[in-house]
């Protein structure tokens, strides 16, 4: 069924682990110095994704998808063999008509164009059939798989208010549009979350943030979406508040049942805790959500770490996130709100590549594309000459694909 | 010196190197398949019947969009909205009555999408049916629709509208089994983006378009199929649409105009409808164009008595005729209707109560068409379609004497004749090129 995920494309063909993702980046990373520029090459992807995308009025779920697109044809190619740039155009343009809202072939160029030319981007092309060439192949390289799910629609599912006005306007429609057309995939309680219009809308920018990351390829929508819930809970201050005065009271944690006869109340007497009767039981809500906690606990540690290298990320102009909070929040407040303490399973993306120590550097995109043209050289100079000593595996690996893909 | 010829790469095409190696690693429509004939064509493109290399041998058949062309020229435009849809949706689902994409191969500019093969369709027999001057068996006429109400149901219950349901549209096996076909028009429903009605300004061919979507409803939701459905059962019944309108055309500003022949059609049939049965009629935007037509009462029940000798077939009609979306039956409902229950039962195989030397004939196809499926060099671009459009009146000579053959072709796949077919298309002798807003 199209819409029940857990036989969908989307789990059952692109959920990867992160031994696949280093393998995605294997060639990559015999061109940069650091390991990390690769992080921040996906952030800066990404980036220029949701920035097309708002140039192209594209609704935040169709960035997404774009995103999401962007990320499938990357477990597959590597950046020093393609030209990104004309990679994220055609995600747009191909996620704008999955998501039943398409633009103009033409505007897509124009705005690509427009866009990546300040970046000194020169090479994009003006011709339309070049794009469309490119979502040609972009489509066979997604396997034809064009339905993505993402951790929006959980959260709506578990929190959404009618009368909400959180979420900006161009928002709002997503909030609404269906809501009550549809089941929850996932989950055994019932009921929603009432959360402070401040925490709902923190929770939606950092469900935004989570696709300049790769966790989008690695862990199912809804637990990204729960893990923005349980982080926005934590850093939200009137809801740390209760959250706080619920753990003094022993009763609070009865359970799952907490929330469930609470009854609904408008936007404008939540956003007052003096008028609130009491406050629904946060813990208990997510508790009773029957997930797995501990990968919710990984999953905020990795939005932790894809904040901390943002804050490296140096570009014009303001970016809209929840890093912003993050900051000012009490350090440790996340860790020190979860549940269950330290997490048993992985480590957040930074120590990834065994490089623990901080890089204070400062990273821009003109850093970047410097170093992506060098990698793209230093590529297909590795390619026309003899394969180095050092590096016989690039060649070997392009013959091994070429001969797994036939 | 190297790095010169790499910086020229790099400006000039920097994916001449993916290309490459993708083009290197793929395999071509003809290295997995055996093409053995045409079937039909649309707007969307034709329709072939090929063999499977593999060892099993698998019939199949696959549908190749039309790539697009400026001036003789074969060049990427960008892949339709409709194929994208088709793609997507066909990639999600699984269900016995629903038709099952085994692959898609996209090939020189061209998509490929190869489907399980089935040998007839509704149209088919219902043609079949007439031309013999038979009725359908009851045992067939329940199997059909009960199989077709229970792919339905798969696909609302996975918030697919399908949006074109007709004859030409619903597959059955040689195997007696139905599958629901053609998802080109078929949208999600679950949250969506934007209003239905934005998207695509007409949906649902003439014939079988519910009277909420001729009074213009800007909402309309899953019981627009149920009304086709519906629709198809009748057809079924009575060998011919029963609501048989011609398609009033859009107007030079690309308005929708109202389709009175259409609402005149089916108000013959079922009754002017009263504001007390249906909420909502009087704020529907073709309200006043409906008040001006003759009244009329319903005649159902007269017009099934001479058709179908069951109270309860009758009453599942009528309740699929609903003139109130909200209170038409859901599929759900459909399938556990008393018509299902009582003997003849439906079966899994509908033609298990045919003797063998009652079968329906298999599929046509035709054989001299079969190389042009390889795009042709462009010189030679001209003889094709020439050949094309001689095919095309030749299949529609062939079923000339069903009402929609003029349209887009017959069986297996898809004919979009929302906008610019219906009625008007009857009787000439000429497959013609149909266009389609979205």
């Amino acid at each position: 069924m199209a819409t029940d995920f857990w036989v969908s494309s989307h789990n059952t063909r692109w959920n990867v682990d992160r031994a696949a993702l280093r393998q995605a980046r294997a060639e990559d990373i015999h061109y940069v110095d650091h390991p990390e520029h690769l992080d921040f090459l996906a952030l800066f992807f990404a980036g220029l994704i949701a920035r097309l995308g708002k140039k192209l009025s594209l609704r935040q779920r169709v960035i997404a998808t774009a995103t999401v697109f962007f990320r499938r044809f990357y477990l597959k190619n590597s950046y020093c063999d393609t030209d990104p740039f004309i990679v994220i155009a055609a995600c747009c343009y191909v996620a704008a008509k999955a998501e039943e809202s398409p633009v103009h072939i033409k505007n897509v160029v124009s705005e690509a164009r427009g866009l990546f030319s300040k970046y000194g981007i020169k090479t994009f092309p003006s011709d339309n059939s070049k794009l469309a060439e490119m979502e040609f192949y972009l489509v066979d390289d997604l396997e034809c798989d064009l339905t993505v799910f993402h951790p929006y629609r959980t959260l709506m599912t578990l929190c959404w208010k009618e009368g909400s006005d959180s979420i900006s306007d161009a928002e709002a429609g997503e909030l609404g549009a269906g809501i009550d057309n549809g089941q929850r995939y996932w989950g055994t309680g019932e009921g929603r979350l009432e959360m402070h219009e401040g925490a709902l809308q923190m929770a939606w920018f950092i469900i935004n943030d989570t696709y300049r990351s790769e966790l989008c390829l690695i862990y199912p929508p809804h637990l990204i979406a729960v893990t923005a819930i349980y982080m926005a809970c934590a850093i939200h201050q009137e809801t740390r508040g209760d959250v706080e005065k619920q753990s003094q009271l022993p009763h609070a944690f009865g359970g799952a049942q907490g929330g469930m006869g609470t009854t609904r109340r408008s936007s404008r007497t939540t956003t007052s805790p003096l008028k609130r009767a009491q406050p629904q039981d946060i813990v208990g809500f997510l508790a009773g959500l029957n997930v797995n906690m501990a990968l919710v606990a990984t999953i905020a540690q990795e939005i932790v770490a894809l904040y901390a290298l943002w804050d490296r990320w140096k570009e014009d102009g303001t970016v809209d996130s929840a890093r912003a909070s993050l900051k000012r929040s009490a350090s440790g407040a996340i860790m020190g709100a979860t549940p269950m303490g330290n997490s048993p399973i992985g480590t957040p993306a930074t120590g990834d590549h065994g490089h623990g120590d901080q890089h204070p550097e400062i990273v821009t995109p003109a850093f970047l594309i410097q170093l992506l043209w060098r990698m793209r050289e230093a590529r297909l100079a590795d390619l026309s000459a003899h394969p180095t000593p050092g590096r016989p595996v690039v060649v070997n690996k392009m013959l091994e694909r070429a001969q797994a893909a036939g | 010196m190297h790095e010169e010829w790499s910086s020229n790469i790099l400006l000039n095409d920097p994916m001449r190197m993916y290309r490459a190696k993708r083009d290197a690693a793929r395999r071509r429509v003809t290295d997995k398949y055996t093409i053995q004939g045409f079937i039909s064509s649309g707007t969307y493109g034709r329709v072939y019947k090929a063999q499977s290399k593999e060892s099993d041998g698998r019939i199949h058949a696959i549908k190749k969009f039309k790539p697009d062309k400026e001036g003789d020229v074969v060049t990427y435009t960008g892949i339709s909205q409709s194929a994208i849809r088709e793609i997507a949706l066909n990639r999600e689902i699984s269900h016995e009555n629903v038709v099952a994409l085994k692959e898609v191969i996209l090939e020189d500019k061209s998509i490929y999408m190869v489907f399980e093969y089935a040998e007839h369709d509704f149209l088919q027999v219902i043609h079949h049916h007439s031309q013999s001057r038979t009725a359908v068996p009851m045992p067939v006429l329940k199997s059909l629709t009960y199989q077709l109400l229970n792919g339905l149901l798969y696909l609302h219950d996975a918030h697919i509208i399908h949006r074109d349901l007709k004859p030409a549209n619903i597959l059955i096996t040689a195997g007696g089994v139905v599958k629901i076909g053609d998802l080109g028009l078929a949208r999600l429903t679950y949250q969506p983006l934007q209003p239905l009605f934005m998207g695509d300004k007409v949906v649902v061919t003439i014939w079988y378009r519910a009277p909420e979507l001729l009074l213009g409803a800007k909402h309309y939701n899953k019981a627009v199929d149920v009304w086709a459905v519906g629709c198809v059962m009748a057809e079924l019944v009575s060998l011919r649409p029963i609501f048989k309108g011609e398609e009033a055309k859009l107007d030079a500003k690309k308005n929708v105009p109202f389709q009175k022949d259409q609402m005149l059609k089916i108000i013959e049939v079922l009754g002017t409808p009263d504001e007390r049965d249906w909420v909502g009629l009087k704020d529907l935007p073709e309200y006043q164009s409906l008040k001006r037509l003759d009244a009329y009462r319903n005649r159902l029940g007269e017009w099934c008595q001479s058709r179908i000798n069951s109270k309860e077939g009758f009453e599942l009609l009528r309740q699929l005729f609903a003139y109130d979306p909200d209170n038409r039956l859901t599929a759900k409902e459909g399938l556990q209707h008393k018509w299902f229950q009582e003997e003849p039962k439906p079966t899994l195989n509908a033609f298990a109560s045919l003797a063998t030397t009652q079968g329906y004939p298999q599929r046509r196809i035709t054989h001299d068409d079969a190389p042009s499926m390889i795009p042709l060099p462009t010189a030679n671009s001209q003889a094709q379609q020439l050949a094309a459009q001689a095919q095309a009146a030749h299949l529609s000579q062939q079923l000339s004497t069903h009402p929609q053959s003029g349209k887009a072709g017959s069986a297996g796949a898809a004919s979009f004749a929302s906008l610019s077919g219906g009625a008007a298309g009857v009787g000439s002798g000429h497959a013609r090129k149909k266009t389609r807003l979205g």
